[in-house]
């Protein structure tokens, strides 16, 4: 089949949630990259007849390309060298290329990939400004899936300088002049005040903060500050998508205080909390670890104005990478792996350590446990977002398992016998959860609820206006099955997974954002640059120079 | 300032990639590279480029040429792809893409690195942008290296003269420590000075690495120096050691690379320490980067089964000399190309676009002169740091590297 111009997807059960659609027998008419209300008859039909047909997946926090993750690929020669990728044999020919997988594929490897899955749309989580043109340059390389990036704040020395003099209009017209800069998507906080502190802005010795009101250096500044003045940020500036925000404190036993607490302060105001399950843990420093998933997600079901992506951890190989420094340092004097650190000057930070998650070991199954509480116990899927925090609690081609583990309790329960128990004494999870997700709300977490929170109109649905991003499963009770391998994937219109194959790689989309900018304040920031910067303010950014 | 000069350009000529150079142009040529050095002014020059194109070392037209270049390729058996140096990462990319459908070796001016990237590939690394040592770094340490010679801007750009924000009154909020390896010596002006002998070097960073480590056990005199400037370190805030990731006249050596990686990466917890590696210029980070988003891997990269395999021991420089190679594709200035690869050329049948390549002294079968990137071409670079950067060209060269390169990208099908 060329590609359409006209498709009648005829006859599939359909799973539209956000157009109240939940399994039902009809046709979905694509005209050009648009789907459409209705074809002439002879239009040209698919045969969906016993499928399932959804909107595109989109993912809404992966970590895929840009200056941290290509660190990540070069530190990790030995996982290529085991996943070799072959150019994929596209229609007439068409070129293709080949790349390398493992946690961190190649640029081209991962769009492919992607689109095999069935998801259209992703989200580079974590770019720093700095790094912003390097991020553009891998997404240009990346092919088919629509992407854009949050980039990185809360830990930069402009901020921080500009909040401890009280400038807080100042620091939004900074964050608004920042994203625009960059050509981002939103505004990204990972551990406020912390990655600061880690590359020394405090006093000797101290790495981290411990809380949201740890003081950082001499000044004032705290990260329920950082935290108050990004929100209100985004949300003044009315950003499609809420500050997107990476807490203290993760991976620490404990940490669900400050989770909470930080979902406190921004009490009433739209904000995204990310890898939720890394973040949801009780006990106490130091000490035994334990789960605090139902506090944690009972907070998220009573507040409509907060959202969250859980961040399952799945057992196998992933690669921790984060722009959280201070963690990556204590993983790696816990696991003795190899490790990276790259402070970012006057920005972030990244880290790196290569990971595995095993049955056996009993934080990874607490953690485990911890992400699937999450996922159970949560009342509105609409803000519950399905994520491994690619590749960092598993990868993006271990989606279609977790799935399976959301769907099938008889499966879930027999995993859970498997892995260690040892803190497991108060998750939910050995209460028996006896919830399985049903198609429509596995339809909303990986596709709906993520376009809906992201602001993206035209994704996650199927109705007339959106873009043409459809997949389509062939139905089979073994949900990781159906999952990882759609038997149609259509991408603005075109067929680019048939019978299973990809069949053709086009160009995604960038998504970016370019909020109203007062001169003033760039003016500002230059002032500043021109200072520090080891870069000329004018070759900052992800804007074209010549 | 006339309407032709051009400010927040960026010099390739090493991998500092400064970026405050203004070019003054005047009649068609630069007349003045404003704030390089010496090292830059060279790199500009006037701009004047050859615009030659040969095949068989006869004048003909870009389509000859091109036609020529596909058809040496298509036919070759095991064809070898070069990135030289002074191309765009653009460009870089669309050499990726003809070596992916040619099933060719690929490799880089970014080998000449190799051992300082293996060793961060067994270990990782320690690091910071350049710009954060200059904010951060109280003391610094050149690792038998003084960046006066090859990156003569570092210290006056990146540390240790520039203040910054831990460091306000620049060179002064600094100690500068010389280790001095053989033959090899820090800067002259250093605050404090260890002499090493070359072949005692892997052993004392094992020794002050133990001493960070609060395990050094009584060494005697011997490392003494040494000891001493790892309790420094110890003590310092933020330490940056920076070293020369280039081949100079200390052998490029496996352990040392990996030792100067674990003693930086070991001041990390105590206190704070990145280690900085020197990179030459012409963009060859970028083509590090480019290669390991494409491919997973940062240089010596092989197509030959279909998908990017990496062959770290088996790069240009070992394929042409065990005489694999039938026919190469040089993209890139010609010039830049490591000697022992460029000698290997002359003995196989070579395609160059590039800088200057009408020039190549390995005599290639076609010759497609370009313009020089960030002279003559935008686009995207790499600095040292990983730091990408614009390009901003002040002059027009007849044919640019990159539409070239594209153009026999699509006649091979890629």
């Amino acid at each position: 089949m060329s590609q359409p111009t006209r498709l009648r997807i005829a006859g599939g059960t359909v799973y539209d949630p956000a157009n109240g659609v939940d399994g039902a027998v009809r046709d979905v008419c694509i005209e050009g990259d648009r789907i459409v209300a209705d074809l002439p008859q002879g239009a040209p039909r698919l045969d969906a007849r016993g499928m399932v047909v959804m909107p595109g997946g989109v993912d809404i926090h992966a970590h895929v390309a840009g200056s941290s993750v290509n660190h990540a690929r070069r530190l990790l020669p030995e996982e290529h060298a085991a996943d070799p990728v072959p150019a994929p044999r596209l229609e007439d020919g068409a070129p293709a290329r080949s790349g390398t997988g493992g946690t961190l594929p190649s640029t081209f490897a991962t769009g492919y990939r992607y689109a095999g899955l069935g998801y259209t749309t992703v989200m580079e989580a974590a770019v720093a400004p700095l790094a912003a043109r390097h991020a553009h340059a891998e997404l240009d390389d990346t092919p088919i899936i629509d992407a854009g990036f949050y980039v990185l704040l809360g830990n930069d020395d402009y901020l921080l300088d500009q909040l401890a003099r009280g400038e807080g209009a100042r620091a939004r017209d900074y964050a608004a002049w920042l994203v625009g800069a960059a050509r981002a998507y939103a505004i990204k906080i990972v551990n406020p005040g912390g990655i600061a502190l880690w590359k020394g802005s405090g006093e000797a010795g101290r790495r981290n903060v411990t809380g949201l009101d740890d003081a950082l250096g001499s000044s004032t500044v705290t990260p329920r500050k950082i935290l108050e003045a990004l929100a209100g940020a985004a949300n003044a500036l009315a950003l499609p998508h809420p500050v997107h925000i990476h807490c203290n404190n993760l991976g620490q036993p404990g940490n669900a205080a400050t989770t909470l607490e930080s979902m406190k302060a921004l009490g009433g105001q739209r904000a995204h909390f990310t890898h939720l399950q890394f973040h949801s843990y009780g006990g106490e420093r130091g000490k035994a670890w334990q789960s605090a998933a139902r506090e944690v997600i009972e907070y998220v079901n009573a507040h409509p104005e907060t959202s969250v992506d859980v961040g399952q951890v799945m057992f196998g190989p992933a690669t921790t990478v984060t722009a959280d420094g201070p963690v990556e340092h204590l993983l790696y004097t816990s696991t003795g792996r190899k490790w990276v650190n790259v402070d970012i000057e006057l920005e972030s930070g990244c880290g790196i350590v290569p990971y595995a998650y095993k049955e056996r070991a009993a934080v990874a199954a607490l953690q485990w446990a911890v992400g699937l509480e999450l996922f159970l116990l949560a009342k509105d899927p609409w803000r519950v977002v399905l994520s491994t925090d690619h590749p960092n609690g598993g990868t993006f081609l271990s989606y279609p398992e977790l799935i399976r583990l959301l769907m099938d309790r008889a499966y879930r329960d027999e995993r859970l016998k498997g892995v260690n128990h040892k803190l497991l004494a108060e998750s939910a999870l050995l209460d028996g959860l006896a919830r399985e997700y049903t198609l429509g709300e596995i339809a909303i977490v990986t596709r709906a609820g993520p376009a809906r929170l992201l602001g993206l109109t035209s994704k996650g649905h199927l109705g007339p206006g959106a873009d043409a991003d459809v997949t389509i499963y062939a139905n089979d009770a073994d949900r990781a099955r159906m999952f990882a391998t759609p038997r149609y994937v259509l991408k603005a219109g075109t067929l680019v997974v048939e019978e299973g194959q990809l069949r053709r790689a086009p160009a995604g989309r960038r998504l970016a954002v370019r909020p109203e900018v007062d001169a003033a304040a760039a003016k500002d920031v230059k002032r500043f640059f021109d200072r520090y910067a080891s870069v000329s303010f004018e070759n900052y950014g992800a804007e074209p120079v010549a | 300032m006339s309407a032709r000069d051009l400010e927040h350009v960026t010099c390739l000529g090493c991998g500092c990639a400064c970026d405050d150079i203004t070019i003054v142009v005047q009649r068609g040529r630069i007349a003045e590279a404003r704030s390089a050095c010496a090292l830059g002014v060279t790199w500009f020059g006037d701009g004047a480029v050859p615009a030659e194109i040969r095949v068989h070392a006869r004048t003909a037209s870009l389509e000859q040429a091109l036609t020529e270049t596909a058809g040496l390729l298509a036919g070759a058996k095991r064809p070898l792809v070069y990135l030289a140096g002074d191309i765009s990462c653009e460009t870089q990319r669309e050499a990726v893409a003809i070596a992916d459908r040619l099933h060719a070796a690929i490799d880089s001016l970014a080998a000449t690195a190799a051992v300082g990237v293996l060793a961060a590939q067994r270990r990782g690394r320690a690091g910071a942008t350049l710009g954060e040592i200059r904010q951060r770094a109280d003391l610094v340490v050149f690792w038998g290296v003084d960046p006066a010679e090859r990156y003569p801007r570092f210290a006056s750009r990146y540390a240790v003269e520039p203040a910054g924000l831990q460091t306000p009154s620049g060179r002064k909020s600094r100690t500068v420590a010389a280790v001095d390896v053989g033959a090899s010596r820090g800067p002259a002006d250093a605050d404090i000075r260890v002499a090493l002998g070359a072949a005692e070097e892997v052993d004392a960073l094992g020794v002050m690495r133990a001493t960070v480590q609060g395990r050094a056990a009584e060494y005697g005199g011997r490392f003494g120096t040494a000891i001493d400037l790892a309790r420094r370190m110890t003590q310092a805030r933020y330490t940056a050691i920076v070293a020369d990731g280039e081949p100079g006249p200390i052998p490029s050596d496996r352990d040392r690379a990996e030792a100067l990686v674990t003693l930086a990466q070991a001041l990390n917890g105590p206190t704070r320490c990145a280690l900085a590696t020197l990179r030459g210029g012409g963009n060859r980070s970028g083509a590090d980067a480019v290669l390991t988003w494409l491919t997973g891997f940062p240089f010596a990269v092989d197509f030959a089964r279909g998908h990017p395999s990496y062959r770290p021991s088996a790069g240009a420089a070992a394929l042409l000399a065990a005489g694999e190679i039938d026919a190469a594709l040089v993209v890139g200035a010609a010039a830049t190309l490591p000697e022992p690869v460029a000698e290997r050329l002359a003995a196989v049948r070579t395609a160059a676009i590039g800088p200057r390549a009408s020039a190549a002294t390995f005599q290639p079968v076609v010759a497609i002169d370009t313009g020089v990137a960030g002279i003559h071409e935008g686009g995207l670079a790499f600095r040292m740091d990983d730091v990408p950067l614009p390009l901003r060209p002040s002059l027009e060269a007849p044919h640019a590297a990159l539409a070239t390169v594209r153009a026999l990208r699509e006649r091979l099908g890629a």
